[in-house]
């Protein structure tokens, strides 16, 4: 009952965030021009920017939250670590890093192949963590430690980089993470990883859900351990790197929905996924109205809004985890 | 337990495979960074100071005050508007921080000039400067305040307004420059030559005074208009063309939302090199509906000359490149 509740409130809210994104901007628009445009649509100035600019850029936002929040999750069952996440664990830095290496080294990639760029630099920053971080038992303080310093490595490699080419100057509105200006284009290039992603995850969600009791216990129940963190990390390179590819590293989501999602609907990883890809995405469409009235009239990048509201609660978990063990 | 030890041996494996893509990182690294030092390094050496009789003269200037004697004979320039501003007073640098683009300057100062590469204007090599010997050097305020301390170790600096000033500030530091140079009266006189070649140019252009211009850089991912507080918005207002934005910060990013909201009449177009966001923006019906885009108002101008010169000489060029486009037809 109270997921149903949960559900359709968190449903809600997406639809009236959508909304509220659609008209709200440079121009005035009002709500019933908005409600208009679905049923009547005409060709008027109006109509047209909410049509060509600013439904993809909210759907762009509503995709991005949702992978992140479920790459998170995810990330959180397979290393049972509450700080996992794809910026904790290097896998944003390490595809910001290959995708800003491609805008220098290679300009007129199209954007498929930077999406496939993306891949490549997520699985490399998240394995160099994961094997700096689980020997002898990975703990919290020593995923934090090998995730900043690989985080830190990566950062500072692109900074160098830009600094080495006033070309790649462009990049660093992209490096806090933005989905201003994101057309249909940038729907169609994470549509289907998106699609695939959450659904696989969504699918596979019993057997993660059996991952997160330890390995032993998982075996016990017949379950293949290795292949199903496999196939997560997978769904976490796909779901991360297509979103970096398309938005930059918006950071925290994939921290803070989960924990979020977990004490709504508890640890049964069958509803926390659904629920992590719905309330990310509500998430980062909400963040990124706010986004626009930092410096209004211009924009400013959602990843600030996103840093100020996950890294106090990043803190929170920290002092948490350590009251725990105490 | 055999189970558990197959586990063990996959675990490694990924640690193994892991640690493998975090050394093919750092190879990818050593690569990078070989690919930026191709500076020579030469062993730091102080400049003997000449003892001269001369008059001092102090240069007031954004980080304090500098001494002179004599007449600085070897100048090293760290951005391209002082360059710009030697250029002027005929005047040759003999180091300059160029991005390592030698057609860059070629193309500033209109000739082939023998000069040495300093680095780029962002991380100026202090070795290469300090080999050079200069008797001055002159230092950008924004990006070079970090390391005055050492440039003064190497030899007297002048540390100016170059990278984010307006137009103001630039002949402003045009004159210190001058002063620093000891060539106070040929400066003075040459001021008053841009003062009247540029009312001459502005008397040449009729325009409505109603519309509007926007200059602005296009890069692959980003439109960044340049505002009536910036250096090229400022010109182009001494010129009697107003800017569609006026406000106090030099640039502003935008959206093709933004830019249809504000619809200039004119769009000065600086492309970078490459992918353009306006390739995208031109699929667009509102592109179209654009008044600057429907009245075919819709100008490419030089990029370097526009947006990174920065100087008398330059502004000149700028402001006969908007008669040429803007004029009479």
């Amino acid at each position: 009952m109270k997921v149903l509740c949960t559900a359709i409130a968190g449903a809600v809210l997406l639809i009236l965030g959508i909304l509220t994104s659609i008209s709200v901007g440079a121009s005035d628009i009002d709500a019933s021009m908005v409600l208009k445009s679905f049923f009547e649509a005409d060709s008027s100035k109006e109509q047209t920017i909410i049509r060509t600019l600013r439904l993809p850029r909210a759907l762009v936002g509503a995709l991005v939250g949702a992978n992140l929040a479920v790459a998170g999750a995810l990330m959180q069952a397979i290393t049972r670590n509450s700080l996992a996440s794809p910026q904790v664990f290097g896998v944003n830095a390490g595809a910001s890093f290959f995708i800003v290496s491609a805008f220098v080294f290679f300009p007129n990639l199209s954007s498929v192949s930077l999406v496939c760029v993306a891949f490549i630099g997520a699985a490399m920053g998240g394995m160099a963590v994961y094997s700096f971080a689980s020997g002898g038992g990975m703990t919290q303080v020593k995923l934090a430690l090998a995730g900043m310093a690989v985080h830190f490595f990566l950062s500072s490699l692109t900074q160098g980089m830009i600094i080495f080419n006033e070309q790649a100057k462009d990049v660093l509105y992209w490096l806090v993470g933005s989905i201003n200006g994101k057309t249909w284009a940038h729907v169609n290039m994470i549509l289907p990883w998106s699609l695939f992603g959450l659904l696989v995850a969504a699918m596979f969600s019993r057997s993660v859900s059996i991952l997160v009791l330890g390995e032993n216990m998982a075996q016990g129940l017949g379950q293949r351990v290795y292949r199903i963190r496999i196939l997560a990390g997978i769904l976490v390179i796909i779901l991360a790197g297509s979103s970096v590819a398309v938005a930059g590293p918006v950071g925290f989501v994939g921290l803070i929905i989960p924990h979020i999602v977990r004490r709504l609907v508890g640890g049964d990883y069958r509803r926390i996924i659904p629920f992590s890809a719905l309330f990310g995405a509500l998430l980062l469409v909400y963040a990124d109205i706010l986004a626009r009235f930092i410096a209004y009239p211009f924009e400013s990048p959602v990843g600030i809004v996103t840093a100020m509201i996950g890294a106090p609660f990043f803190l929170y978990l920290a002092k948490r985890g350590r009251n725990i063990k105490q | 337990m055999t189970g558990r030890v197959q586990n063990m041996r996959e675990f490694r494996k990924v640690r193994t495979f892991g640690g493998g893509a975090f050394i093919l990182l750092l190879a990818i690294m050593v690569m990078l960074s070989g690919c930026n030092n191709s500076q020579k390094t030469t062993e730091a050496e102080k400049t003997s100071a000449k003892t001269s009789n001369q008059e001092i003269r102090t240069i007031k200037h954004e980080m304090g005050e500098t001494e002179m004697k004599d007449t600085p004979k070897k100048i090293v320039t760290l951005e391209l508007s002082f360059v710009d501003s030697l250029n002027a007073l005929g005047i040759k640098p003999i180091g300059i921080s160029d991005d390592n683009k030698k057609e860059m300057i070629t193309k500033l100062v209109g000739q082939e000039m023998d000069y040495t590469s300093v680095g780029t204007r962002e991380q100026p090599n202090l070795e290469v400067i300090s080999s050079l010997q200069p008797d001055l050097i002159i230092a950008d305020a924004e990006r070079h305040k970090g390391i005055y301390k050492d440039l003064q170790q190497i030899a007297p600096t002048i540390v100016l307004k170059s990278r984010e000033s307006t137009y103001q500030e630039n002949l402003d530091s045009f004159k210190t420059i001058a002063k620093a140079v000891n060539q106070e009266d040929a400066a003075a006189k040459r001021l008053s030559e841009h003062e009247k070649t540029i009312k001459e140019l502005k008397s040449k252009l009729t325009v409505d005074s109603n519309m509007t211009v926007l200059p602005a850089v296009v890069r692959d991912t980003s439109f960044q208009a340049h505002t009536s507080s910036s250096y090229d918005g400022e010109l182009l207002e001494r010129m009697g063309l107003k800017n569609a934005i006026q406000q106090e910060l030099p640039h502003a990013e935008m959206n093709l939302e933004q830019l249809v909201e504000i619809d200039p009449d004119v769009l000065l177009l600086a492309n970078n090199e490459g992918k353009l966001l306006t390739d995208e923006w031109k699929d667009n019906p509102l592109w179209k509906e654009l008044k600057a885009v429907k009245n075919g108002q819709v100008y490419s101008v030089d990029r370097d000359l526009w947006t990174r010169y920065r100087g008398v000489v330059s502004a000149e060029a700028i402001a006969k490149d908007t008669l040429k486009m803007l004029g009479e037809e």
